[in-house]
């Protein structure tokens, strides 16, 4: 398995611990776990594709988290999106709920969390991968990977 | 200097009509939605969705419930226009329960 695989398989871990022991800092790494598990799922992807192994590591650390959110999307019919650009938009905001729920997990100790926050973050990595898996090799989405790592149209 | 505001601020009616109709296909499952906009974690401007949904529904249909509701949502509301990024967070009522927050009720 690749760390993306890894992470995600952590993040079920962490959660089924924080039930168990009803720890809040397991839940809160269970959430944060997942969303670096879809992180690392785009990123290999995109490195994967480049041609020279060695350089690899290298070009995922360029990968930035907030420009990778706020990549913007839009369908060439936004009221009847095709069923990949669907799958790609989907991809979108699960990608952004984690993201903002691993900052709150990280660092809002204010957040009262639920079992239902830790399941729903689980559940968004899993359909995630599932969702990404289907359409990777599609133009658009390979198209929004590419904005996502940051470049321009 | 003029503060900025998403246009979501002024589509508040809007909004709240596209909550009643979400709340009301998804029924029973989807007890109730409030929402606020704010400024999210990196400083842009987001709408933040609290979902309150039934045991039930959070505990064995979540993936399914959870999705319908995003899309109900996105497909009446044009986020990216309003100028916002929509965030959605669930409960359930036996969670709310516990934890009494206002925010949610």
């Amino acid at each position: 398995m690749g760390l993306a695989a890894d992470l995600l398989d952590d993040a079920r871990h962490l959660a089924a611990k924080g039930d168990a022991e009803d720890r809040d800092s397991c839940r809160r790494r269970a959430i944060s776990t997942a969303y670096y598990a879809v992180f690392h799922l785009l990123v290999e992807d995109f490195v994967a594709n480049w041609p020279f192994a060695d350089q690899r590591a290298r070009l995922a650390r360029m990968f930035n988290h907030q420009r990778m959110r706020d990549a913007s999307f839009t369908p060439k019919d936004k009221k009847t999106p095709t069923p990949v650009e669907a799958q790609v938009m989907d991809v979108i905001t699960a990608f952004g709920q984690l993201q903002g729920d691993r900052h709150r997990a990280d660092y809002d100790m204010g957040w009262k969390l639920v079992g239902t926050d830790v399941a729903n973050a689980i559940t968004l990595a899993e359909t995630t991968f599932s969702k990404w898996h289907a359409v990777q090799s599609n133009d658009v989405a390979r198209d929004h990977l590419l904005s996502m790592f940051g470049a321009k149209r | 200097m003029q503060m900025y505001l998403p246009s979501a601020v002024t589509k508040q009616s809007e909004i709240q009509i596209a909550i009643n109709e979400v709340e009301r296909n998804l029924a029973p499952d989807v007890v109730r939605i409030r929402y606020e906009i704010g400024e999210d974690w990196s400083g842009q401007w987001a709408i933040f969705f609290r979902i309150v949904l039934t045991d039930e529904a959070a505990r064995r249909r979540l993936r399914e419930v959870a999705g319908k509701v995003v899309w109900g949502l996105a497909g009446q509301l044009d986020f990216p226009a309003m100028g916002v990024f929509a965030y959605h967070n669930f409960r359930s009522v036996s969670e709310q329960e516990v934890l009494q927050e206002p925010a949610w009720a």
